[in-house]
């Protein structure tokens, strides 16, 4: 296995904190909720293996430190077996059978329907379909947490969320084209909001 | 051949703009071999494959300094010759001569003879590309018929009419690297990046398809003719595969040159997106020919 530290872009110099803080940026990035199931889902889980495989043994060498909580864990997935067969094809990236196998449903288009072909078309890169699909199956089934976290995470995507972003503009693209005096005023009045929630007012009318 | 895919400069290091203008020198310095004509083609988004080239086979690269054609009075840096930027021109070759192909079925009299000229210039280059990369040759081929279908089908589909030009880029990143996984990570890259291009061509050319009739899928998505509603659809769709496309990108880990590709991706896209949606166009103000595009703009 590689050195874990490098794995963490950590050296072993590095504080536990640091080193925390290096596993909570990096599962972030790999985690399945930002990832879903798209077809790269294999890689990313591969890397948060990996990532989780090296904090481990970091944190075992130097003994105690507890994990962060956001440890992944493989979610298992119930449901009726022709739904569990095509799950499987998705991941396999046989997205054509798949897809022949969800059109062949004609009687049971619930919400695991819905989200299945949602998942055929985000994998296939087809991604306003795969939103309106994921709608779908989370108005048919507002509870289900698989299919929330789908249309979450295309909704941040929508807001102008990017995995890794750390520029300084992150999800307000819309001020990449008006660098200058606009930004000042932006800065300042979130400078205020911040004060304010601590009780304090840089703009007294805002 | 668009040039949506472009760095955001007010926030570049000094020199990882040097380096990004190198390469850009050293890439129309290649297209030389393949032929006169297809120098003057060349445009921003192959110089971002250039980088993501070295970037992810760790290219050392060498710089060299010389006069030019466009710039004869002043020497400027450019990479010099090796494998990232012998794949590039001959990639770049096989997407424009596909491209200008297209161009002459075109409506507008003056576009369709422009394309005809450069075409004549780009058969030579075209051959010797495609004996570099037969299978992107071939695939784009296929892939430029399969957009023919799809606009005299007049096709509604977003995501449909994204298809041609995004399939293309993937097996062009593809080509990128050998490794499996990574070349798996590109061709996901490439897919989005295509589709990224298309959409932004396809917002660029709303105003003027909707004069001329010309098929876009953007004007298909509603009754009437409502540019804000358009735009605001068109949005989404470009957010939607720009937040698709940096999850593919963090897998790529660590990569050479990152703050450059970085910059490309996190601001230079965006930026060219909330561009074209506020209504303003990239090329700056005229649009741009195949002689013009890009190459004007690199030489402040």
């Amino acid at each position: 296995m590689s050195d874990p530290y490098r794995v963490l872009g950590v050296t072993p110099s590095s504080t536990d904190d640091e080193i925390r803080e290096a596993y909570r940026n990096l599962a972030a990035k790999y985690h399945p909720d930002v990832q879903g199931q798209g077809p790269l889902s294999d890689i990313a889980e591969t890397k948060m293996q990996e990532l989780n495989e090296a904090y481990d043994r970091i944190m075992d060498i130097r003994r105690g430190g507890g994990k962060p909580s956001s440890e992944y864990t493989q979610q298992s997935h119930s449901g009726s077996s022709l739904f569990a067969e095509i799950r499987r094809q998705i991941q396999l990236g046989n997205l054509s059978i798949a897809d022949d196998m969800l059109e062949r449903i004609d009687t049971e288009r619930d919400a695991e329907w819905s989200f299945l072909k949602g998942s055929v078309c985000y994998a296939r890169g087809w991604l306003n379909d795969a939103y309106h699909f994921f709608s779908n199956a989370v108005r048919m089934a507002p509870d289900n947490a698989e299919y929330k976290a789908a249309l979450s995470n295309m909704d941040n995507a929508k807001k102008g969320k990017m995995n890794g972003d750390n520029s300084p503009y992150g999800s307000d693209k819309g001020s990449l084209c008006g660098e200058g005096l606009c930004d000042t005023c932006q800065l300042l009045i979130c400078a205020d909001c911040c004060c304010e929630c601590m009780g304090g007012d840089i703009i007294p009318f805002c | 051949m668009f040039g949506y895919i472009r760095p955001y400069k007010p926030r570049m290091e000094i020199s990882d703009y040097e380096l990004y203008k190198a390469s850009y020198c050293g890439l129309c310095k290649e297209l030389k071999k393949f032929g006169i004509t297809s120098r003057m083609t060349l445009s921003y988004d192959f110089a971002f494959l250039l980088i993501l080239y070295m970037a992810v086979n760790e290219t050392e690269i060498s710089l060299d300094k010389k006069a030019c054609i466009a710039h004869p009075l002043k020497k400027r840096e450019f990479v010099k010759s090796c494998d990232a930027l012998t794949f590039t021109a001959a990639a770049e070759c096989i997407s424009v001569y596909h491209k200008l192909k297209d161009d002459i079925s075109d409506d507008g009299f003056m576009k369709k003879a422009a394309a005809k000229t450069l075409l004549s210039g780009m058969k030579k280059p075209y051959k010797k590309a495609k004996k570099l990369l037969p299978e992107l040759s071939s695939l784009t081929e296929e892939k430029m018929k399969l957009q023919k279908e799809t606009e005299d089908k007049k096709t509604k589909s977003i995501d449909m009419a994204a298809e041609p030009t995004a399939a293309i880029m993937s097996a062009m990143a593809g080509g990128i690297t050998d490794n499996p996984e990574k070349k798996r990570i590109l061709m996901r890259m490439g897919y989005l990046l295509g589709r990224f291009i298309y959409l932004c061509d396809a917002l660029d050319d709303m105003e003027s398809d909707y004069k001329t009739g010309s098929y876009n899928p953007l004007l298909l998505q509603e009754e009437e003719y409502n540019p804000e509603k358009i735009r605001s659809l068109a949005k989404d769709s470009i957010y939607f595969t720009l937040g698709e496309l940096s999850n593919a990108y963090v897998l790529l880990g660590d990569i050479k040159y990152k703050t450059i590709t970085d910059n490309v991706i996190y601001m230079g896209l965006p930026f060219v997106a909330e561009k074209l949606l506020k209504g303003e166009s990239i090329t700056k103000g005229k649009k741009s020919s195949f002689l013009t595009e890009g190459n004007e703009n690199y030489n402040e």
